[in-house]
């Protein structure tokens, strides 16, 4: 499929302003003024809501260490853990501490303490210090033990009296749960000092409070709707956009349960006209897509058809005599899934097919937005999988094999998809507005921010 | 229990991409540039990179017959049309010559070709890719059966186009050095059969021997130290070109001071130190300190340039050698270029540097340039060659595009040569090169 002429322009538009890389090294100093959607009522990374947005995890590594991290390209690196070990059955991991690291209330991040949060974020493992290490036996064998250890969930965190303390580059200076959150700078941060002194983060604010936040100089960074990115392009602001990479899609309540359901989801899924969705809708703010994992990060996504085929719909709808209309559930509060689910009605009443659209949480059919939750690629495929309330995809092979061949990510997703429970649309492009003076910007292919590389034009040498 | 995911591992010393490069860009015949240790050096260093492109090229032929044999072994020996889509990063060119190659192994097996109307099997395979891979997949088509899929994955290098050069007044060439995951913060040579190299790394110096064309780890000597490093970390390693057994070479970190000793060990001594670093490599007695937290030198300068002993604070500096004295420019951290002439600081308003300088001798025209740091296309620095005339630095060659972000820019031992380092955004990795220039014709 060749991109259109205005998918096109988008797409140039907005490699034209991916971040080009720093002209001269970073400065120190300054306050980063950032504006969000979210707002999370609690930074307990245990807590963090698995199906949110973005945002969530890229907040929560400011202020939590994870023992692991992973980088742009999906390969797990060192965090507060600056070595691992496993037994041959991967169920049994050591995870050694790095030595000299501190919580933001002083006290040391010592194995203990770190089993006692990864039991929190985990009860199914079996956690336990041991001396300097940390052991951690899982149920099953988990070769992909520390890309999921790289999960913001995972963030290590000291418990008490209510409180969550972190170790990372940023301590909490303010907490206004779901209104405000400022950030001060560790300078004993065992990664390097972040090249910013301070972070306030504004939550809860729509995208159009968003940008006349940053209109106004009163704010360094927001975000921008997919459906906007281009719009924002040609206004001239600074924009960076990720490939596309959050999860759009239909997630039936339940499973198949008889043949001619199987037909009539099939029908619904041949009807729907992605690529007009994506390029009328959503201005070429996102990408087509059959499966879970974007194209981009599996190399197999062009398997999977995205075209529109009304012809093979309504023959899979007339093999049905009798169909019930369906409810097609949304978010309220987010704009651009109501519109969507209108689209999703009309072309299934194109293909025979009766839906409703609903804003409560009780339907047949969910329209759902999720963002990618890793760069390993089989780790986000169970992360996913579990957020959607699928079955886990499985392996029977060599666990070594799990991750490093896409021939299985490609066998686990196909037999996701064949279930019939869920019906990808989208891939959605992450994008937000900078000011003139945000350098040093990255944003991972996931959308995830890395404000700790972030550095002001304007902050003091 | 077993070791296994992670450890500091031993890289490749090359890539394909920088392979493909050098072989494209380095003329090793530079009259009058080279020591014989040098032309040496270099020799060995074509071989090596020869022999790594021709292993490259059989890696490729790996993937083709193993794609081949996975098609050929769910058909079988039948007759076949043949399709091949490219949705990856590789050129057309590239592209093609895996599409021959592929129609030849399948060839091989029995497989004969002919048009889609007339062969008993369909097959469709697709150049693409993930995150770390290239990822082949062949859909294959039998009669009225649905498609069959397999697909076989290698390592994703990148390959980057390289336009031919201008002529111009100099030539900047790079030679590729080494590359690896961790951030190289410097790079030294040691004269000698074989030659050997120095990494300086966050971690450690690392002494490299060439041996039948390869460079092999000898020597990983650890660098201590008990504060955080900055993020932004920057270190300079430098060999002693006078010095003895007991003094090899030193390496300066933020905070830290490492001196390296031994003959046939080497061995290394950390200190916490606020000692001065010297600026301009082992030519310029000058000397400055480095915040140690930060990523800048603080400007105070030593001996000084003729009466000025204090300068802005600073990223990077360049002597100007002239007659009798040096004058010196300075990335300061105001984002501006400084000329300090030992009497006045003028600020050169028109020059758009980056934050990286460092002083080159070529013998061409004055004999030294400054090379400089700038923006280059999309994500990649440029590398230009300036040289001073009167006060004013004006271009001597034309801007390299180096494929990244320059994150170091070093005065090699001797200055006839540059070190870089630069940040490769497609493949994550930290690559060191040599700037050399030549005259021009």
């Amino acid at each position: 499929m060749r991109p259109s002429g205005s998918l096109l322009l988008v797409a140039v538009s907005l490699s034209l302003a991916i971040a080009a890389p720093a002209r001269t090294r970073p400065h120190y100093g300054g306050t980063l003024r950032v504006a969000i959607g979210e707002a999370p009522a609690s930074l307990d990374p245990a807590e963090s809501e698995r199906g949110g947005r973005e945002m969530l995890p890229s907040l929560s590594r400011l202020v939590f260490d994870t023992l692991v991290t992973v980088d742009a390209r999906g390969q797990a690196q060192p965090g507060l853990s600056p070595s691992w070990q496993t037994d041959p059955g991967y169920q049994r991991w050591q995870f050694s501490i790095r030595r000299g690291v501190a919580f933001h209330d002083g006290t040391a991040v010592s194995s203990d303490a770190v089993a006692a949060s990864l039991r929190t974020a985990n009860p199914d493992w079996k956690v336990f210090a041991a001396g300097e290490a940390v052991i951690i036996e899982c149920n099953a064998p988990t070769p992909d033990l520390p890309a999921v250890l790289a999960l913001a969930r995972y963030g290590i965190a000291k418990r008490t009296g209510g409180k969550v303390v972190g170790s990372g580059p940023f301590a909490i200076g303010r907490w206004d749960p779901g209104k405000k959150l400022a950030l001060s700078a560790r300078d004993d941060y065992w990664g390097g000092r972040a090249f910013l002194d301070s972070i306030e983060i504004e939550l809860g604010k729509s995208f159009r409070e968003q940008m006349i936040a940053l209109d106004l100089g009163k704010a360094d960074l927001v975000e921008i709707a997919p459906d906007q990115a281009r719009h924002a392009v040609l206004e001239g602001r600074r924009v960076e956009s990720a490939p596309p990479s959050e999860w759009m899609g239909l997630v039936f309540s339940r499973d198949i349960q008889s043949l001619e359901d199987g037909k009539l989801r099939e029908a619904l899924a041949l009807c729907i006209d992605r690529e007009s969705m994506n390029n009328v809708l959503l201005q070429g703010g996102g990408e087509p897509s059959g499966t879970l994992l974007p194209g981009w990060m599996s190399g197999y996504a062009f398997l999977f058809p995205t075209a529109i085929d009304l012809q093979r719909a309504r023959q899979a709808r007339d093999a049905v005599r009798q169909v019930s209309p369906w409810t097609l559930g949304y978010d309220a509060s987010d704009p651009l899934a109501r519109v969507i689910a209108e689209r999703i009605a009309l072309n299934a009443r194109d293909a025979g097919l009766a839906m409703q659209t609903t804003a409560t949480a009780a339907a047949d059919i969910r329209l759902v937005r999720m963002p990618l939750p890793s760069l390993d690629a089989w780790v986000a495929l169970s992360e996913l999988a579990r957020s959607l309330g699928l079955p886990q995809p499985k392996f029977d092979g060599d666990p070594l094999q799990q991750s490093a061949n896409p021939s299985t990510a490609y066998a686990a997703e196909s037999a996701l998809l064949q279930s019939q429970r869920l019906v990808p649309l989208l891939h959605l492009r992450t994008a937000v507005a900078l000011g003139a003076n945000v350098m040093g910007w990255r944003e991972d292919p996931d959308g995830s921010w890395r404000l700790q590389d972030v550095w002001l034009e304007t902050g003091k040498p | 229990m077993r070791y296994a995911v992670y450890n500091l591992s031993i890289h490749p010393p090359i890539n394909l991409r920088t392979n493909l490069r050098i072989n494209l860009r380095v003329n090793l015949r530079i009259p009058g540039m080279l020591s014989s240790f040098s032309s040496r050096f270099f020799s060995s260093l074509l071989f090596a990179l020869l022999f790594l492109v021709e292993a490259s090229a059989q890696n490729w032929a790996g993937a083709e017959g193993l794609l081949a044999g996975k098609i050929a072994s769910a058909t079988g020996p039948k007759t076949m049309a043949l399709e091949v889509l490219n949705r990856s990063s590789l050129n057309a060119a590239l592209s093609d010559d895996i599409r021959r190659n592929l129609l030849t192994q399948l060839a091989a097996t029995g497989i004969r070709f002919l048009t889609a109307e007339q062969a008993a099997v369909s097959v469709r395979v697709t150049l693409s890719e993930d995150l770390r891979s290239y990822v082949w997949v062949a859909e294959i088509r039998q009669g009225a059966n649905a498609p069959s899929v397999v697909m076989v994955s290698l390592p994703r290098s990148a390959v980057r186009a390289v336009e031919p050069a201008p002529a111009a007044v100099m030539e900047l060439r790079e030679v590729a050095l080494w590359s690896q995951a961790e951030r190289i913060l410097d790079v030294a040579f040691i004269e000698g059969s074989p030659a050997r190299m120095l990494v300086l790394d966050p971690n450690s110096v690392t002494l490299y021997r060439m041996q039948e064309s390869r460079w092999l780890v000898e020597q990983a000597l650890a660098i201590t130290h008990s504060r955080p490093w900055p993020r932004d970390l920057r270190g300079r390693l430098l060999w002693r070109t006078d010095g003895d057994n007991s003094h090899l070479f030193d390496a300066w970190l933020p905070g830290v001071y490492c001196r390296g000793s031994g003959s046939a060990a080497l061995a290394m001594t950390c200190s916490e130190s606020a000692d001065p670093w010297p600026i301009g490599a082992d030519l310029f007695s000058q000397t400055t300190s480095f915040a140690f937290s930060r990523n800048f030198f603080s400007g105070t300068l030593s001996p000084g340039v003729g009466t000025q002993t204090t300068a802005p604070a600073f990223y990077s500096a360049a002597a100007v050698p002239r007659e009798h004295s040096s004058w010196w420019l300075l990335a300061a951290v105001d984002g501006k270029v400084h000329l300090l002439d030992g009497v006045t600081d003028q600020v050169m308003e028109k020059l758009k540097w980056g934050s990286d300088i460092a002083s080159l001798r070529s013998g061409c025209g004055s004999g030294w340039q400054v090379l400089a740091t700038g923006a280059g296309a999309g994500r990649s620095d440029k590398v230009q060659a300036f040289e001073s005339i009167g006060r004013e630095p004006v271009a001597a060659s034309i801007p390299l595009e180096v494929g990244g972000a320059v994150t170091a820019l070093w005065t090699g031992s001797g200055g006839t040569s540059v070190v870089a380092v630069v940040h490769n955004w497609e493949t994550g990795e930290y690559e060191a090169f040599r700037l050399t220039l030549t005259c021009g014709r």
